[in-house]
């Protein structure tokens, strides 16, 4: 959006910039043509006066002159200065005042060109009278002999006369007569002096107007006002060629912040196309390679896997790795990883038709194809002995590392080899596994998968329901309380065991829903036996998921005070890391009047700091030390024991797994004050009517 | 043979540099077509008012390419004020008409067309009686590319024709450039033109032509009537009886001369001339010896008119 706007901008300013430019150029053309015109038209015409000038000294010089060019050139001036009003660059209304000075010169022209006229006329009479005289006086030879004075006084005039014209001088004039006496009787000398004086006389008149016309042709203003003209008219134009300067600069400016913005955009179009190109290489190479091993990715695998004919697989998995990130943090973990992915490369390098590839977290690949089952597998066991053996040196720390790895070449490679991958993870003794049909690995995952559809089916047609086993008290030998266990109702109407679905469920959003169910439905079950306790079931992992504790909490404020008479037996469990949620939970529970038990105590992770830390009513000891009291002297001794503790912490103790008649009169004899198990009775649908036990 | 060439160029130059009169250029570059259509136009009535008058009338190109009579007669038999200059070589004046009132040619011709006692026209109705000849429509098409006419391509047609009106290769030309010699009459006429200063005003190409003077500078002329001379243009009366110096080519063939053809031969006119403005008598030797000179003035006819 904001791209496209500056684009569009761009786009205006170039063109609009473009436009201007090629106006700014005519009209600048114009402009400098009509300035050069005016100019060269300005300096044509002060030569023309000029060689006017020249023309006219020349005329009077010589006697007799071809006028043909000064003609010309009095033409060639009237045209020139005719063409220099008529100047383009004159239509400008700043150039007004040039107009003006034109007007003034044309006047000036006019009469100087009818001065030329008249000298020219006058300088002709008066060259054609001296002339005469020159050549009368050159005649008269014959005055010599007899007139010799008028001979020479005609002489000495004539030199006057040519004197006075050479020097423009009109004092020659005025000092003597020009005129010669006529003192003679002879005829031809009286003929001689008249036509002498005839002239004579007519230079003297003319003479005064020739010199004062000379004077002004020559000397005129013309020059200089033509000079002043082309002075102004610089001056003017000046400012023209200032604002064409300007407007030249603003454009030149506008042309490069466009050029400048289209180059920006270019680089930053060229930048963002390379990082482009780099984030689709590096995701291109991501899709196919692990970024931190540079193996070839899962993906890369299964693409590879596709391809090939006979493929087989080696899955190595790092045993613990876990531990390792918590305990060194994944900056360690990842360099071991990196580490390891070069252990197995160069292994790898070595090993015809073979690729290393990295599946996952901790889990690498090794595929090879046509290569015999033998090989892979002195492989896999020759690779298990080099890791185990390998000092992985990372920074300051050297770690060592235990694989597990499973091999297969059966379809589907992956899939089949992640089973067995599972499998072996199991058994912590074992490093090699061979995927084989007959571990009948699939066939648990489709259990799983129909186990999820029946508890799917189970909830939606609730057929989620509790069972109640018999708490007996061992001394009276009444039912007191009663576990309720849950069961999944097939739809032949048998029933599921916990252990065969509970496990399940516990990865499937289900498990809350079915403690939901359990909750809401023995809490029905109990308001109809006011004199009896429920306990159910929960582990402490179910007290660390907040939904179910307050799913808890609610139905047993929703059903106050009966759930003053519901129990909780907690189940032990690795790893309880966050004891005060279990502690609150505890402190919760208790404000309704129920009572917590400790399930199972003496198997598993039974650990005895919990009665430290943990407010507990009653220990129910697990049947696996219960059931062998009778005949294992250790195992009665443990009882007692246990006993004992409970008594001395102020808790009840319940006997699991009481079976024999004889096992419920030793823990009677022995003072345990419940005991629970098939002799006490089998979980049932409901509570019995009575709670009298026959023993 | 090229540097002979040039060298004999070189010598005519600097020969006529010293001489006041220049030779009519052999080479006259005129559009032949055009001078041709002007030729037409100058011969026919039809640029007139009542069909009357043509240029010819007064200016008759087939002797001295000017008028016999003192004055011409022109519309519906009027006469003209002043006598008829000459067209051959008008091209080479520096003004036209007797007051050098017109620039050039194309200025002149528009002069006679208007003037109501010569062709008594206007441009409206030229080019209204042009445009109806298919004649001159035609030519006018094959010339200037467009068959309608205006009254500025028929002055531009006919001052063509006038351009074309030089008469080269007189004798004196022909002894300018070396050609030939003059006789030994014809020289000294020539000689005693230059010393008593007919040349300072008769001189260049057209000797004459270049520059007013006036009629009766030394002794006073008086014409019998009001001629329209320079002071009408210049309003200085200064300028009372001034004129276009006219040309002296062909001068044998133009009489009656001066603006007032008041001289009927050269002979009075060389009289009349030496008084007013030379102020001084000329003997009869001298008289005959300059007829000798300025007969040797005369031109060829000019070729235009020999086409058809």
């Amino acid at each position: 959006m904001k791209l496209g706007r500056l684009l569009s901008f761009v786009l205006i300013v170039g063109i609009t910039s473009s436009v201007a430019i090629v106006y700014f150029y005519f009209i600048q053309r114009e402009f400098s043509q009509n300035h050069r015109e005016f100019l060269l038209s300005i300096n044509k015409l002060e030569n023309t006066q000029n060689r006017l000038t020249y023309l006219i000294l020349q005329s009077s010089v010589y006697a007799y002159h071809n006028q043909d060019e000064i003609a010309d050139t009095i033409n060639s001036f009237t045209l020139e200065f005719n063409h220099l009003q008529n100047s383009n660059i004159l239509k400008d209304d700043s150039y007004a005042q040039i107009k003006n000075e034109l007007m003034q010169l044309e006047q000036m022209l006019t009469a100087y060109l009818q001065d030329i006229e008249n000298y020219l006329m006058l300088n002709a009479e008066i060259k054609n009278s001296i002339v005469f005289l020159t050549r009368h006086v050159d005649n008269a030879s014959f005055l010599q002999k007899e007139d010799k004075d008028i001979y020479i006084k005609a002489n000495q005039i004539l030199k006057q006369f040519h004197d006075a014209k050479r020097m423009q001088d009109l004092d020659y004039l005025q000092k003597s007569s020009f005129l010669l006496d006529l003192t003679s009787n002879n005829n031809e000398t009286k003929k001689f002096i008249h036509n002498f004086n005839n002239h004579s006389d007519y230079l003297t008149q003319k003479y005064p107007l020739f010199v004062t016309i000379t004077k002004k042709v020559l000397n005129n203003d013309i020059r200089m006002t033509i000079h002043h003209t082309r002075k102004t008219f610089s001056y003017i134009s000046i400012n023209d060629f200032k604002a064409l300067d300007i407007f030249a600069s603003i454009l030149f400016s506008v042309f490069i912040f466009a050029l400048l913005i289209i180059v920006t955009l270019f680089l930053k179009y060229i930048k963002e196309n390379k990082n482009l190109l780099k984030t689709k290489e590096s995701l291109e190479y991501s899709l196919k390679y692990d970024i931190l091993t540079n193996l070839g990715n899962r993906n890369a695998l299964e693409t590879e896997l596709k391809s090939l004919g006979d493929p087989y697989i080696l899955v190595i998995n790092i045993d613990g790795f876990k531990h390792i990130n918590d305990i060194y943090g994944n900056g360690i973990g990842n360099r071991l990883l990196q580490e390891l992915a070069n252990l197995i490369s160069a292994k790898v390098m070595h090993v015809r038709h073979a690729k290393a590839y990295r599946l996952g977290g901790d889990e690498f690949g090794i595929l090879f194809h046509d290569t015999p089952r033998q090989k892979v597998l002195s492989f896999a066991h020759s690779l298990i002995e080099e890791i185990s053996q390998k000092d992985f040196m990372i920074q300051t720390l050297e770690l060592h590392l235990l694989v597990s790895v499973v091999s297969n070449n059966t379809f589907p490679i992956l899939e089949n080899a992640d089973l067995a991958l599972k499998l072996l993870k199991k058994d912590h003794a074992k490093r090699f596994l061979e995927y084989k049909e007959s571990l009948n690995l699939k066939k648990s995952v489709q259990e799983n998968l129909d186990t999820v559809e029946k508890i799917k089916n189970a909830i939606a047609n609730d057929r989620i329901v509790p069972f109640y086993q018999p708490i007996i008290n061992l001394q009276t030998l009444k039912i007191e309380k009663y576990e309720a266990l849950v069961r999944l109702k097939l739809q032949d109407g048998t029933f599921l065991a916990p252990y065969k679905f509970l496990e399940t469920s516990k990865k499937t959003p289900y498990y809350r829903e079915i403690t939901t169910i359990m909750v809401e439905k023995v809490l029905k079950e109990l308001k109809e036996h006011p004199s009896l306790r429920f306990s159910i079931n929960m582990s402490m992992i179910d007290i660390l998921d907040e939904e179910i504790v307050n799913m808890l909490l609610k139905k047993l404020k929703d059903n106050a005070p009966t759930s003053s008479r519901l129990d909780i037996e907690l189940l032990e469990s690795e790893n309880l890391q966050n004891i005060s949620k279990v502690q609150n939970f505890i402190e919760e529970v208790k404000k309704f009047g129920c009572k917590i038990l400790i399930d199972d105590f003496g198997s598993g992770y039974s650990n005895f700091s919990y009665f430290s830390d943990l407010n507990v009513d009653m220990v129910k000891i697990d049947g696996s030390i219960v059931n062998e009291i009778t005949t294992n002297e250790r195992k009665l001794h443990m009882l007692t024991s246990m006993y004992q503790f409970s008594q001395g912490m102020g808790m009840q103790s319940i006997a699991e797994f009481v079976e024999t008649k004889e096992t419920a009169l030793l823990l009677r004899e022995l003072g345990v004050e419940y005991g629970q198990g098939y002799y006490c009775g089998k979980p049932l649908e409901k509570p019995l009517e009575s709670d009298e036990i026959i023993i | 043979m090229h540097k002979a060439f040039l060298i004999f160029i070189f010598i005519a130059v600097t020969s006529f540099a010293n001489e006041p009169i220049s030779p009519i250029p052999l080479k006259n570059d005129v559009n032949i077509d055009k001078a041709k259509l002007g030729k037409e136009l100058f011969f026919d009535t039809i640029l007139s008012k009542d069909n009357s008058t043509a240029c010819v009338s007064c200016h008759d190109v087939f002797s001295g390419g000017a008028d016999k009579k003192i004055v011409s007669t022109g519309f519906a038999n009027k006469k003209g004020n002043i006598q008829s200059p000459t067209v051959f070589n008008a091209k080479y004046n520096f003004k036209q008409f007797w007051n050098g009132r017109a620039d050039n040619l194309l200025e002149q011709a528009d002069g006679p067309m208007k003037n109501p006692v010569e062709h008594n026209m206007d441009a409206a109705t030229i080019e209204k009686r042009m445009n109806t000849s298919l004649h001159y429509m035609k030519k006018f098409k094959d010339i200037y590319g467009s068959s309608h006419i205006t009254y500025p391509l028929v002055l531009e047609a006919i001052v063509e024709f006038e351009n074309a009106l030089t008469t080269p290769n007189a004798k004196f030309d022909k002894f300018l450039r070396n050609e030939i010699q003059l006789s030994k009459e014809e020289l000294e006429g020539y000689v005693i033109f230059k010393q008593y200063g007919c040349v300072t005003c008769h001189n260049g190409i057209n000797i004459g032509g270049n520059s007013f003077q006036k009629i009766g500078t030394f002794l006073e002329y008086k014409s019998t009537n009001n001629y329209p001379d320079r002071s009408e243009i210049t309003k200085n009366p200064m300028h009372k009886n001034v004129f276009k110096v006219p040309t002296l080519r062909n001068i044998a063939l133009t009489a009656p001369y001066f603006h007032d053809g008041s001289a009927k031969t050269l002979k009075q006119a060389l009289k009349s001339m030496s008084q007013h403005n030379l102020g001084m008598e000329l003997t009869e030797k001298e008289t005959e010896l300059l007829i000798l000179f300025l007969d040797t003035l005369t031109g060829e006819k000019p070729k235009i008119l020999d086409e058809k």
